[in-house]
């Protein structure tokens, strides 16, 4: 499924699009390919990627690859899925404890569209955080590790 | 004497109440007793045996004409859920001023005094009628809630019907499920509690709890399995929640090697000006003048007409003419000067040249 996916191997790549793609919102999925989680994360990301052509673009990172961004992001689990308008970071409140990224798949295709919808329509608006209108039952749950931060 | 208008009749008649007493009246007078009689009668019939019926909009409102006292009468009696029916006619008729009103009626009209006491509902017919109705209502009641327990039971027998059936669906599908699933997902002890839950026994409200339970802990598998790479040790260079400096923002240390590739890039930049400034230009409207101009065509001098006199009187042509004269003239100046010099002027030169530098 990641085959129809474009893929970003070096920090500079991902330098590139994240300064580069301009009015639509930037997903990266950091994660291995290999892995399960990953493998059905990236299935409903290649399946709606066409559909959302204009809203959103979308590329894959390995995070072996790129252990600059793993650190700054704070990536412990994997996949791990953060959103990016006009080279701004943008934040979600998921109902989660983590805001920067989503972590772990979703449960459905239109959990994915709602939640790219409302990221847009909120970069459009100005806002640099908005709320998941997806259910928290269907938000992966995960425990944050406090390592002194 | 003087203008009477019969109701019956519907004339006007000038010969005073004389044409009461004429055929055409009285047979008009029976016709229209005859009619009210009917309903009275019906209406008389149900005292004994009222009719109470739940309220039915397209047929429960009917109006009734009364010719005693010239007023239009509910027929049915109706609190908007249950109706009693001609229950409204029988009220009128036992009010005191409906027996005035038909005992002037059968003054007036000279009608068959027999037929006046059936119009009119006395004290005690209306008593005996209010008890009867009470039963009926009571019988009514009955009836009802009889019809609701039914259809209850059916729509439990549904639901249970419903329930079942879904039970037996998830059921095969959970157990493949959690056999399904890795270790950290915890498969054992989930087997191991539906088991026990399986066990109490067919409460409803314990069913359709089981199952939210069972299809919140399948989807509760992936965030419990989900990869654990390792802690980032962020401390010497701070990470997101720290506010640090953005990776894309951060000078790269491969950036001396990338300067011909920012070279490269250059144009790209260029090329993204040009496009956001044709995106505005494609919000302006497609018809405005000078939409189709094509900036990129060359242009000779005689794009503009630039021949014009400012202290000329005459046509506008004689000005051009004039200044074309006057091109031409210069032209031809320019390039008889230019021949001549080629032509004759430097061979002069030359010679003088050559003789000065002789002598």
């Amino acid at each position: 499924m990641s085959l129809f996916l474009a893929k970003l191997s070096c920090k500079r790549d991902i330098d590139e699009v994240i300064k580069t793609v301009a009015e639509k919102v930037l997903v990266l999925r950091f994660g291995r390919d290999e892995d399960s989680v990953c493998l059905q994360l990236d299935e409903i990301l290649s399946k709606t990627a066409h559909d959302l052509s204009n809203m959103a673009s979308i590329y894959i990172v390995d995070v072996d690859s790129a252990p600059v961004y793993t650190r700054y992001f704070d990536i412990s689990y994997i996949p791990s899925t953060v959103f990016f308008f006009n080279g701004q970071h943008m934040k979600v409140d998921y109902g989660s404890p983590d805001h920067t990224k989503f972590v772990g798949s979703f449960k459905t295709k239109q959990d994915f569209l709602d939640l790219i919808e409302v990221i847009y329509r909120g970069a459009m608006r100005g806002k640099m955080i908005v709320k998941s209108p997806i259910d928290p039952q269907n938000i992966p749950k995960y425990d944050l590790l406090y390592h002194g931060i | 004497m003087g203008a009477f208008y019969c109701a019956i009749c519907r004339q006007t008649s000038f010969s005073g109440k004389a044409h009461i007493f004429g055929k055409s009246h009285q047979s008009k007078l029976k016709v229209v007793l005859v009619k009210f009689l009917e309903k009275v009668k019906e209406a008389r019939r149900t005292i004994k045996n009222p009719q109470v019926e739940r309220f039915d909009c397209t047929q429960h409102k009917r109006k009734c004409w009364c010719y005693c006292c010239g007023l239009e009468v509910e027929r049915d009696v109706t609190d908007g859920d249950i109706t009693v029916l001609f229950g409204g006619l029988l009220e009128h008729m036992a009010r005191p001023d409906h027996r005035k009103g038909t005992h002037t009626f059968w003054w007036e009209n000279k009608a068959d005094p027999k037929l006046r006491d059936k119009f009119i509902i006395t004290e005690n017919e209306m008593e005996r009628f209010k008890t009867e109705v009470a039963k009926a209502l009571g019988s009514f009641e009955d009836k009802e809630d009889g019809l609701i327990k039914q259809q209850a039971t059916h729509i439990r027998a549904q639901e249970q019907h419903r329930q079942e059936v879904l039970q037996s669906l998830i059921e095969p599908k959970a157990e493949l499920e959690l056999s399904n699933t890795e270790g950290p997902c915890n498969s054992v002890d989930e087997a191991s509690s539906s088991s026990h839950f399986r066990a109490p026994g067919s409460d409803e409200q314990a069913r359709s709890g089981r199952v939210d339970q069972m299809v919140a802990r399948q989807w509760a598998g992936p965030g419990q399995g989900l990869t654990f790479i390792g802690y980032q040790d962020s401390s010497n260079s701070g990470n997101v929640h720290t506010g640090a400096i953005p990776p894309w923002l951060q000078e790269d240390p491969n950036e001396g090697r990338s300067g011909t590739m920012e070279q490269a890039i250059g144009p790209s930049l260029q090329d993204f000006l040009k496009q956001k400034e044709q995106e505005k230009l494609k919000k302006l409207p497609p018809n405005r003048v000078g939409a189709n101009f094509d900036h990129s065509s060359q242009t000779d001098a005689n794009w503009l007409p630039s021949f014009g006199r400012v202290w000329n009187s005459g046509r506008r042509w004689q000005s051009r003419h004039q200044f074309r004269e006057e091109e031409g003239q210069t032209n031809r100046q320019k390039r008889k000067r230019d021949q001549g010099a080629e032509g004759t002027k430097k061979p002069n030169r030359l010679n003088s040249d050559y003789s000065m530098h002789c002598t």
